[in-house]
């Protein structure tokens, strides 16, 4: 048995008792793909129901559908299918060194989707209920936004929350109104850490940096006495509290808490939000790219990759390793490194990953 | 009665429909002659403030808009539609400027703008101003505060929302069954009056340009409104592969708010302080990069020989 077809018969079990959730299935368009990631597309199936059976005799590597909804979702061309809305999805990747190098740092993608959250919540008003995460089966996560009142945003309008949400030509000395135009004149005003939006997270970061970004401001912060001062200004809205002597060095200083810590952005494919007919990941589809399943995550802070997203089975799978392969913790346990020409019996799930990823094949 | 001067201003509310439709107006020869007076002043980049005083002539002014909206439907000529949006969209936030909130409030609703007012400003849901608001930096939503799923804004920058819905509104022509001959003729007198185009017009091979240079050159083509930022990098980017002034503003002769003299101007003076053409993260803060070149600079992409999209 080669190892595409181990898979899908994994595949094709897992898909016999696949629960999905898809809202309003029968107005999206369906993608399935072998060899690429979509190879056809225009499908369309009436219920959850449908589209498992599909997957049970058709069972393909990869399985998308249309963040948007259609009046007629398999008509084409693309002009055809009347569009009528599309859910607001933001795609949250690392690219790292290697093929896997991104597993080691997908904890680093739950900050950009903790900080995703927090700015649809509080700046968008949109409510938690309509917001729905899920692991993207590989590098990262997807958010789906299901508010009626985003859906009909236009490709534009979407570009500008993206914008937003990376924070893309933002500037936080715009925060600062100065009286005057000389270097040395005082802030007037400058943000309060309760403000909202980007004024007020950027407060918060300065007011709650640790002692290290303290001191990298000014070394003068080292001492609780001076940074509580500055702290205790910037609370009332007062910004002139610090030992600099002007406006312009204080700003300076700021810049790298601007950029590590403070302002909250998300890294996100700008792409995928601006796309009006992007075809996404089945939320607990399987990504054929590693045999993980594209899992809806109710809880971010839990949620572990290797471990929760892994199809479950008793099986083991002797494989050969065709390349080097660095150590991983898979489903809690320590695997590798491998070598080159290595030959080893592992978990199915584990061995169907290194044989989906181009690593190892079935004995 | 209804206020017959409300409609006046607001010649695309339902207050001026009821008007026209409670007294079962008529088309007629005056209201024509408005109608053609008023699409072309917007050619002009002009439009006319009311006039009138008499009660007939209210009525007649008030259906010269809809009758040149008809013509419009007819003649499906989008240069023509455009520029007449442009300037009956500038017509009513020249009116709105001066209203008090309740009135803006109303005509607000007519266009599908809500706002609530908040304490020193007005809260617009994000939805709503992301579809009205102009393409411009200041109201790029980075730029914006915003709070719980709106954002603030003055009364002045929500009329220039509502200037975007008129405008925008006006822009699309409905769909015209069986149009009486009076409009169809007069739309035909209308059109041969034009003059053909005569400025020298740039010619665009494809892969000439970067995607997003594309991108603002289909919009001019299409007599789409550009903002300030847009018509600025066009302008220094065609300097700099070689364009004339004369090309330049042949060009821009195709936006709807078209002023020759203002727009040679502009390009006369750009083209004095030799403005360099603004790198691609630049370019990426304004809005307008639309595919990842990764060239760094837009001028760059000449070097490539069509380059990558």
């Amino acid at each position: 048995m080669s190892g595409a077809e181990a898979a899908l018969a994994r595949f094709r079990k897992y898909y016999e008792n696949a629960d999905f959730d898809i809202p309003l299935i029968e107005q999206r368009e369906f993608g399935i793909g072998n060899r690429k990631k979509i190879d056809s597309r225009h499908l369309s199936f009436a219920s959850a129901a449908d589209l498992r059976s599909y997957l049970v005799s058709n069972t393909p590597l990869f399985v998308s559908y249309s963040t948007a909804y259609y009046r007629y979702p398999d008509a084409t061309p693309m002009q055809k299918k009347s569009w009528e809305g599309a859910d607001l999805v933001f795609d949250l990747d690392i690219h790292a060194e290697g093929k896997y190098g991104a597993y080691a740092l997908l904890e680093q993608v739950k900050g950009d989707a903790r900080r995703l959250m927090d700015l649809l919540k509080d700046d968008f008003g949109i409510s938690g209920k309509d917001i729905f995460i899920n692991f993207s089966g590989n590098r990262g996560y997807h958010v789906h936004v299901r508010d009626k009142s985003y859906q009909e945003a236009g490709s534009d309008e979407r570009k500008e929350i993206v914008d937003y949400v990376m924070g893309v030509g933002l500037d936080y000395r715009t925060f600062f109104e100065r009286d005057g135009l000389k270097p040395d004149v005082k802030i007037t005003h400058g943000p309060r850490p309760e403000e909202p939006g980007y004024r007020g997270r950027f407060a918060r970061s300065v007011v709650f940096a640790p002692e290290k970004e303290r001191k990298a401001i000014h070394r003068g912060f080292g001492k609780a006495e001076a940074w509580d001062r500055f702290v205790a200004g910037i609370r009332a809205g007062n910004w002139n509290c610090h030992p600099f002597k002007t406006v312009d060095e204080l700003l300076a200083r700021l810049a790298p808490t601007a950029s590590t810590l403070g302002l909250g952005s998300v890294n996100t494919d700008a792409g995928v939000t601006q796309d009006l007919s992007k075809l996404i990941r089945v939320p607990d589809s399987i990504h054929g790219d590693t045999g993980l399943i594209a899992k809806r995550v109710p809880d971010l802070e839990r949620f572990e990759p290797l471990r929760d997203a892994v199809i479950r089975s008793g099986g083991s799978l002797g494989v050969r390793f065709i390349e080097d392969v660095p150590q991983l913790v898979f489903m809690g346990e320590s695997l590798g490194p491998f070598k080159k020409g290595e030959e080893k019996e592992l978990p199915e799930p584990a061995a169907l990953f290194y044989v989906l990823k181009g690593s190892a094949a079935p004995l | 009665m209804e206020d017959l001067d409300f409609a006046i201003r607001y010649p695309f509310s339902s207050a001026a429909k009821n008007a026209l439709d409670g007294r079962g107006t008529q088309l007629n020869e005056s209201i024509i002659y408005l109608a053609c007076a008023r699409i072309r002043n917007g050619l002009r980049g002009e439009a006319a403030k009311s006039s009138a005083l008499h009660e007939s002539d209210k009525i007649n002014e008030i259906a010269s808009f809809a009758a040149a909206r008809m013509m419009l439907s007819y003649l499906r000529n989008s240069f023509i539609t455009n520029k007449f949006a442009v300037a009956e969209s500038k017509r009513a936030s020249g009116y709105l400027d001066k209203e008090d909130w309740e009135t803006v409030e109303l005509v607000g609703r007519e266009l599908g703008l809500s706002a609530e007012k908040g304490p020193g400003a007005l809260l617009v849901p994000i939805p709503t101003y992301l579809k009205f608001s102009p393409r411009a930096l200041p109201y790029k939503l980075i730029n914006r505060e915003l709070r719980n799923g709106r954002v603030l804004v003055s009364q002045r920058e929500f009329v220039r929302l509502m200037e975007e819905a008129v405008r925008k509104r006006l822009e699309r022509t409905p769909v015209l069954r069986d149009p009486p001959a009076m409009i169809t003729d007069a739309a035909k007198k209308l059109v041969a009056e034009l003059p053909k185009a005569d400025l020298p017009q740039v010619r665009v091979k494809p892969g000439d340009y970067p995607p997003c240079l594309v991108k603002l050159l289909e919009s001019v083509k299409k007599h789409q409104n550009l903002n300030h930022q847009a018509r600025w990098y066009l302008c220094v980017y065609l300097m700099a592969a070689g364009k004339s002034d004369e090309e330049i503003t042949g060009l821009y002769s195709n936006l709807p708010d078209f002023s020759e003299r203002i727009t040679k101007y502009q390009v006369e003076h750009a083209r004095k302080k030799g403005y360099s053409v603004p790198a691609c993260a630049t370019v990426t803060t304004w809005g307008f990069c639309c595919a990842d070149c990764r060239i760094g600079s837009p001028l760059y992409w000449r070097g490539k020989g069509g380059g990558k999209a």
